[in-house]
């Protein structure tokens, strides 16, 4: 535990973190494996891809909202500006009316990429009216058709 | 005391019992589970934007057997007398602090968040978590037992911290709690033993109280 205690948060592939803890190639994995069953290790890469670990120094689940939705779906991805976890059904829609409430233009353009996705549009305009960006959301929409190819809103919705 | 998971069914269980949609701010032992910075928590410190959506949250509370109770055991009597006192309601050993606006008087800022939990049930309960820098500043206003300890978990080596945003936090909250400075600069004495703070802002927080 001592030693899980003292290690110094960053990102290491398994090579420098065996050698900044002195430790042999199999010993390094198991305490990595060890930091990850903890939450203070996240890996990226694999199979071709060299893997990289980034410790950190408190424990941190992996986010699933927003923010994870539209770098899923929208080729202009976005920085986090918080971090977003969901207990619950987060959906597109979801997301969506999210994106207009942050309200960056930056956030507004990737945005724009969900409307490709949506699987009900009842539910974007009832959480849209429910937070009151009902005119946003059309404005946003219709921005929208002209750039990205998406499915035409259903005749009751429109404006 | 609650653990993190516990805490998280809790929030699930309350989006389910709530008659209206709720935005909120969690403070104290709560931001800081959320952040990982501890396990468990006494006591589930909430801030609302108004007295309605405190009072709907106390409806859906109530449904699952918790029960207003006194401040007198849990602050001192000083901080019972200021404004911006919470409403304890607890079932068992789980507690809730429920403030409206403002903590003791220093007021609650929701802009600037690091973190937003939402539990989606029946109806949505969101949650914000203020930068560690706020929750620092909270804990030293609220000044109960253990309070300390948590800042201290907060705080580190002290080298993470963005000391001037705490300061200047403190300063423009003065008008609505005028022991706000003098809180924070004992904090801030205890915890120069084990973090390191510049002399600087010390000398900042001095020139405010005058």
């Amino acid at each position: 535990m001592d030693n899980i205690m003292t290690l110094k948060p960053g990102k290491y592939t398994l090579e420098t973190f065996a050698k900044h803890r002195g430790l042999k190639r199999q010993s390094a994995l198991n305490l990595l494996s060890k930091l990850k069953k903890q939450g203070l290790l996240q890996v990226a890469g694999g199979g071709r891809q060299k893997r990289i670990y980034t410790i950190s120094d408190t424990p941190g689940e992996p986010t699933n909202g927003f923010y994870d939705i539209v770098n899923k779906y929208s080729p202009e991805k976005l920085i986090p500006k918080f971090r977003h976890h969901v207990v619950g059904r987060y959906t597109i829609e979801h997301a969506i009316v999210d994106g207009i409430q942050i309200g960056d233009i930056r956030t507004l353009e990737a945005t724009m990429h969900l409307f490709r996705h949506i699987s009900s549009w009842k539910r974007l305009f009832y959480l849209a009216r429910k937070r009151g960006v009902e005119k946003e959301l059309h404005a946003l929409y219709t921005a929208a058709r002209k750039r990205v190819k998406c499915k035409a809103v259903p005749r009751r919705y429109q404006p | 005391m609650i653990g993190t998971k516990d805490q998280e069914e809790l929030f699930r269980l309350i989006a389910d019992y709530l008659d209206r949609d709720l935005v909120c701010v969690a403070i104290g032992g709560t931001a800081m589970m959320f952040s990982g910075y501890k396990n468990a928590t006494k006591d589930i410190d909430l801030v609302f934007a108004s007295e309605g959506e405190r009072k709907a949250f106390v409806r859906a509370i109530e449904q699952l057997g918790y029960r207003q109770r006194g401040l007198m055991d849990v602050y001192t009597q000083e901080r019972r007398k200021k404004e911006g006192k919470p409403q304890l309601y607890a079932r068992g050993e789980e507690r809730f602090d429920l403030f409206v606006r403002s903590v003791f008087g220093f007021p609650i800022a929701t802009k600037e968040i690091v973190e937003r939990r939402d539990f989606l049930g029946k109806k949505e309960l969101l949650i914000r978590i203020l930068p560690k820098e706020d929750l620092i500043l909270l804990k030293a206003v609220t000044g109960r037992e253990k309070d300390f300890e948590d800042i201290e978990a907060l705080t580190g080596s002290g080298k993470d911290v963005d000391w001037e945003r705490v300061v200047e936090q403190a300063i423009r909250g003065k008008k609505g709690n005028e022991w706000i400075l003098l809180d924070l600069e004992q904090t801030m004495q205890r915890l120069r033993k084990k973090a390191f703070i510049p002399q600087k802002y010390f000398d900042r927080l001095y020139e405010a109280q005058e």
